[in-house]
């Protein structure tokens, strides 16, 4: 391929990038960064004048050429200070593919270079195994991921939910006490009815009042915590089943 | 007729073989027997061909590079099968955790909570996190296409040194084979870790390197090899010291040789100035590195010593409460051995056939010191702390290896192949078997029930929902303690910032005070000044030991028995502090929040 055409696709395909997603569909945007990096790698090449046997040792440092130009091209986003960014490597793929290009062009407006006719052959050499791979390969992964699993281990968690969740020291527990959100999920168990109990301090307040919990299911619910008996540092406990949420607080009344 | 055999054998041959490797991991997770069996068989039903494919005469060039491609690209569905959906390996979150956080912040050189040193070599996550902001695609699903590149590069990456060394493409191939036969090419340098895409880089460097030091367009391959080698040093710290040795082996082995004084001039200029590159990037950019490194080969080394001095103190039994089949522990202890006796007969050849070029011929003299190196190495899998450091060398020494030993299989192919081809066959296998099983543990290669204390096997749904719920509801980036295994799933997937304890902070001392006892206030003083928020809790650690013994960290003052350390009082005492709130219990985790404000105590 004449460098012209190279830098073409190379340039085509930074453009069609600096789009990005989502307005690109990803199968499109990696066929498209493979073209410019297959690209920008061969004009790695061209540009000192390398050449490599067998065709395959050209192709694979091509590629490896490549992939590195990548993390340099972040490499000198970072220290330019510009946010690594869909259209920030965009651009700098496009301005090393610019760069590359014309010293390759500076250098064969010297001299020239031939084509290899081998190369063209060995590309469909990679390809092929490359695409069976991706047939065979993909198609054991995806059998893979299909099959059935072994069951992993469920659990039920409670915690503190809404502004409870911002709970970072001890609560002031107004008169008629305080409504506490506690999101209580479950997964992978089977739905159960569990106990709710509420203790202030060793005590409990009530006796246990029970809350059934669907199988694989997230939700909220409000329970009531009495005032305590003073303003000394009261601890609180939500339990329902096993589980727990435990915070500290203070009535209203003098310690 | 060139073509369609090999296409239509290793087609076939790579399905029937993805079909074993599904079963062999479908054995394993539900506990069926056959499960290494089945594993050995999906291997080799491909591999076997692939190699017979690659030495053949008749395939040309381009054939050849065909069955190494599809070699590479089989040989990296193991690791794909294992966990195509996510990370897994210790590593692998911490590796995902930094290329997410580029995604998110746009910056580079981060610091990572998991191994501290990963943000100072972004080479692999400046790519997959360019990758996946350019294509739309998952930082995992950008990972794995770089990976599987990386690892065909690889194999490609060995043929072509292998050719300009030896000018042949038999030659070549055998040596991409037998590089693939070292112990971290399956599983270790396949996951998502700098040294996956660092070791290509570097084997194509040696490939830059090798034209720079032969010519001709001298000036253009000495650039190229400084390209390379700079972005080998800004992708992994062991890969870039490992490269220096190589170069430095190189240019000591041209140095005084006939003929070669230009060729060992640019060898030592090359080696110099990407010493210096490494040199400058640990000492500017990533000072961190050698505080990191030194442990490991500090205690590794007095390890050694102990095994030498007072018969066997410091050292590891090898394979010890191992779930791996008798031949894979048999091939194990046999694959050092065969290496020996085959660099024996390599080197026995490369005496009596000299190469006329006096570069080529200080190229090979290289690859067989580089290959010698392995058999001290293996020295240090005797130890504890020298194992990981040990296995991770063989990718390099076996590279000189690999290097060394082609020609003589291609001699012994040519010359009596009736008897070779069988006898080679045996021997990739129990190499290929062996070197696998002394590489990685059986529970990092497959699935397998829920088990606390595997870097592989401790992460449920649990702990995700729980690291997930605490990102939601708190955000992230907050300074939390926890133990290793949940620090990985709340250090990656929960985009925290968790500390698992060290010796001058030891955060484990939190969950070892006893019940009614205070925590040590130096330690309760240091957490507040630090402004950590939150305390993780999994209480399955006084119900089980950790399968790897490690409970946090590998210097951790506990007890490893086999018994769990930690009593549930020891775990649950925090439901009775009131500097701690428990704001989220699953019954296996719990998530407190630090309230130091009320150390002062209740009133």
């Amino acid at each position: 391929m004449t460098t012209i055409r190279l830098l073409a696709a190379a340039l085509a395909a930074s453009a069609l990038l600096a789009v990005g997603p989502p307005r690109v569909p990803p199968p499109v945007a990696v066929l498209a960064l493979l073209a410019a990096v297959l690209a920008v790698g061969e004009l790695w090449l061209r540009a000192p004048a390398l050449s490599l046997e067998p065709p395959a040792g050209r192709i694979g440092l091509g590629l490896v050429c490549g992939l590195i130009s990548l993390p340099l091209i972040a490499l000198a986003l970072y220290l330019a200070r510009v946010p690594i960014r869909a259209h920030s490597l965009a651009a700098g793929l496009a301005a090393l593919t610019l760069l590359l290009g014309g010293a390759v062009l500076l250098r064969e407006r010297a001299g020239g270079r031939e084509a290899d006719p081998r190369l063209p052959w060995t590309f469909g050499a990679i390809a092929l195994p490359v695409l069976v791979a991706l047939v065979v390969g993909g198609t054991a992964v995806w059998a893979y991921a299909r099959l059935p699993h072994p069951p992993q281990p469920g659990y039920t968690s409670v915690a503190l939910d809404g502004w409870a969740a911002g709970i970072a020291g001890p609560v002031a527990i107004p008169r008629g006490g305080l409504d506490v959100p506690i999101r209580v999920s479950s997964a992978g168990e089977p739905a159960i009815v569990a106990p709710l109990s509420v203790i202030v301090d060793t005590l409990r307040i009530a006796p246990p009042h029970p809350v059934p919990i669907a199988a694989d299911t997230a939700g909220s619910i409000h329970v009531h915590v009495p005032t305590p008996p003073n303003g000394c540092l009261h601890r609180i406990e939500i339990s329902l089943g096993a589980a727990s949420t435990v915070f500290y607080g203070r009535g209203p009344a003098p310690c | 007729m060139t073509w369609t055999a090999p296409t239509v054998t290793l087609t076939l041959t790579g399905a029937a073989g993805a079909t074993a490797l599904v079963a062999a991991d479908r054995a394993a997770e539900w506990q069926r027997p056959g499960a290494f069996a089945l594993f050995w068989l999906g291997m080799l039903v491909f591999t076997l061909p692939a190699a017979y494919w690659a030495v053949r005469r008749q395939p040309g060039p381009a054939p050849r590079t065909a069955v190494l491609v599809a070699y590479g690209c089989f040989t990296y569905l193991p690791k794909l099968l294992r966990n195509p959906a996510g990370p897994l390996y210790h590593d692998e979150y911490a590796h995902w955790r930094q290329s997410h956080e580029i995604l998110l912040d746009g910056r580079l050189f981060e610091a990572n909570p998991i191994v501290r040193v990963v943000g100072d070599f972004p080479g692999l996550h400046a790519t997959v996190a360019a990758l996946a902001a350019l294509t739309g695609v998952s930082v995992w699903h950008a990972a794995l296409a770089v990976l599987i590149a990386a690892h065909v590069l690889v194999v490609l990456g060995v043929a072509a040194l292998a050719e300009q060394l030896w000018r042949d493409g038999r030659t070549a191939a055998v040596a991409a084979l037998a590089y693939g036969l070292n112990s971290s090419f399956l599983f270790f340098d396949t996951q998502f870790g700098y040294e996956s895409l660092a070791i290509p880089l570097m084997i194509w460097t040696l490939v830059a390197l090798h034209r720079a030091i032969r010519g001709p367009q001298r000036t253009g391959w000495i650039a190229g090899t400084l390209l390379l080698a700079a972005a080998t040093v800004v992708t992994h710290h062991l890969t870039a010291l490992g490269l220096v040795a190589i170069m430095l082996i190189f240019a000591a082995a041209l140095t005084g040789r006939r003929g070669c004084r230009p060729a060992a001039w640019t060898a030592w200029l090359l080696t110099l100035a990407v010493a210096g590159l490494v040199a400058g990037w640990l000492c500017w950019v990533a000072p961190k590195t050698a505080g990191y490194l030194d442990p490991y080969l500090g205690k590794a080394l007095n390890q050694i010593a102990g095994i030498l001095n007072d018969s066997g103190s410091g050292g590891r039994t090898l394979f010890k409460q191992s779930v791996a089949p008798w031949y894979e522990q048999k091939a194990a202890f046999a694959a050092p051995v065969l290496a020996l006796a085959a660099t024996a007969a390599a080197a026995w050849r490369l005496r009596r056939h000299r190469d006329p070029d006096p570069v080529d011929r200080g190229g090979a003299v290289a690859a067989l010191l580089i290959g010698l190196c392995y058999f001290p190495a293996a020295l240090l899998i005797l130890t504890p702390s020298g194992a990981e450091g040990a296995r991770r060398t063989w990718a390099f020494s076996y590279l000189g290896l690999a290097l060394l030993v082609a020609p003589t299989a291609v001699a012994l192919l040519d010359r009596k192949a009736r008897a070779a081809g069988p006898a080679l066959a045996a021997l990739f296998t129990v190499l290929l078997v062996g070197n696998t099983a002394a590489g990685m543990n059986p529970s990092y290669r497959f699935p397998g029930p829920a088990t606390y204390g595997s870097d592989t096997r401790s992460i449920t749904p649990e702990v995700r929902a729980a690291a997930d719920w605490l990102r939601a509801t708190q955000g992230r980036d907050l300074r939390i303690v926890a133990d290793r295994y949940s620090g990985l799933v709340f250090g990656s997937y929960g985009d925290q910032f968790p500390v698992t304890g060290s010796v001058t902070f030891p955060t484990y001392d939190l969950y070892l005070t006893q019940p009614g006892r205070p925590v040590p206030p130096p330690l309760l003083h240091q957490l507040s000044e630090w402004d950590f928020g939150y305390l993780i809790v999994d209480r399955r650690m006084a119900e089980q030991a950790p399968e790897i013994g490690i409970y946090f960290e590998t210097n951790e003052p506990i007890p490893h028995d086999g018994r769990p350390a930690f009593t549930l009082g020891q775990l649950t005492k925090f439901d009775h502090t009131p500097w701690t709130i428990k704001i989220y219990d699953s019954g296996d985790i719990a998530i407190y929040r630090f309230d130091f404000s009320t150390l002062g105590g209740p009133q």
